[in-house]
């Protein structure tokens, strides 16, 4: 092995090493939730569309679903500020899951842990200009481990929306008289 | 230019010493209100005042002379719900002894009637007060609930438990508590 080869490669293994310590540092690990970077979704003026929006909670961590089995749990929610011309329709949550936990072995809570999707009905109006247009919003969601729960916190989200104009509607023939070909 | 390899392994080593200790302060200003709670051992507890369910003021001062358990909790917390019904029964066995439990509601400042359905539903037996910002700070900032501290007779912070622990757990604390009033009363 060459020298650069040598240093190269204990550099690597000090950053390794490095990392490793710095994830098993002690203290309590605090929840997270995180959203996936959004693609670009294509939707036709005036036509509605769906935009899917992909979540991760951190592992060890579950966060109530939208709908919680008792009406004080803090429901995850998705709240969402559209552009002028552009609508929010419907957001669509996953059901939740039931789980029991250490703490309540047995009591049924609807939550989410892992991944979980969201989807977003976004209407332009026949208006709109064709154009990209961003849109923001907060998840706001409470999370809790085997033993404790976390105060209510907000997400930001965003997600951008291409508007493309409407195709023209296919062209009808003019009908042809009969005696045209003579 | 031609560089020395060695000096570009120190100066990785240097900035990757400096990435670990900038995540270990990052960390570290995340369980910062934990580490002061932790100072709080052995301490006065703070004094604060708190309005009640009923609308009055209440000092923590006022229970001195008293073991206090201080339990931060809040209705949207599933784990504070199941250590509910423990305190009811300690406040019922201990409370001849000295023991005073105090509940403080970290729910937001316009959930007043709603925590104060949740308490009546689980049969509270103790006051609960509604939290405010300054008092959660002087507490440490309490990050999760429930957070529970044990405060003697003479208002010091005997220990401070976080998360759900075991009635047995929580009654042992309790014990501690009235003991150690009774060992600083005799001293």
């Amino acid at each position: 092995m060459n020298r650069t080869a040598f240093v190269s490669a204990l550099v690597a293994a000090f950053f390794l090493t490095t990392i490793a310590v710095a994830q098993n540092m002690p203290g309590r690990k605090l929840p997270s939730v995180t959203m996936s970077p959004a693609p670009l979704t294509t939707i036709i003026q005036g036509k509605p569309g769906t935009v899917e929006l992909h979540f991760r909670i951190g592992s060890g961590f579950h966060i109530n679903s939208n709908t919680p089995k008792a009406e004080y749990l803090i429901p995850t929610a998705l709240k969402l500020d559209a552009p002028t011309d552009i609508v929010v329709g419907k957001i669509t949550y996953p059901p939740g899951e039931d789980a029991s936990f250490p703490f309540a072995p047995d009591e049924k809570l609807s939550v989410y842990s892992g991944e979980f999707t969201l989807s977003v009905l976004v209407r332009p109006l026949h208006n709109v200009v064709p154009s990209k247009y961003m849109f923001r919003g907060q998840l706001k969601y409470q999370a809790c481990d085997n033993a404790a729960c976390y105060p209510p916190k907000q997400l930001p989200v965003e997600f951008e929306v291409k508007i493309v104009k409407a195709p023209p509607p296919p062209k009808k023939n003019p009908p042809q008289s009969p005696h045209a070909h003579r | 230019m031609k560089r020395d390899p060695v000096v570009l392994m120190v100066v990785a080593m240097v900035v990757s010493l400096m990435l670990v200790f900038g995540f270990h302060m990052a960390r570290k200003s995340d369980g910062q209100a934990a580490a002061s709670v932790g100072d709080l051992k052995g301490k006065p507890a703070p004094d604060f005042t708190l309005q009640s369910l009923d609308g009055k003021s209440v000092h923590l001062s006022d229970f001195r002379g008293k073991a206090v358990l201080l339990n931060f909790w809040a209705t949207w917390c599933e784990p504070c719900k199941i250590e509910m019904p423990w305190f009811v029964e300690l406040q019922k066995q201990y409370g001849p002894e000295g023991l005073q439990i105090v509940g403080i509601s970290a729910d937001e400042g316009d959930s007043k009637d709603g925590v104060s359905e949740f308490a009546h539903n689980m049969g509270v037996n103790y006051p609960i007060l509604l939290g405010k910002e300054a008092v959660v700070d002087a507490y440490g900032g309490v990050q999760f609930l429930p957070t529970t501290f044990y405060i003697d007779r003479n208002g010091k912070v005997v220990d401070r438990v976080f998360g759900l622990k075991g009635k047995g757990e929580i009654e042992d604390d309790v014990k501690k508590a009235l003991a150690e009033s009774q060992v600083q009363a005799q001293k």
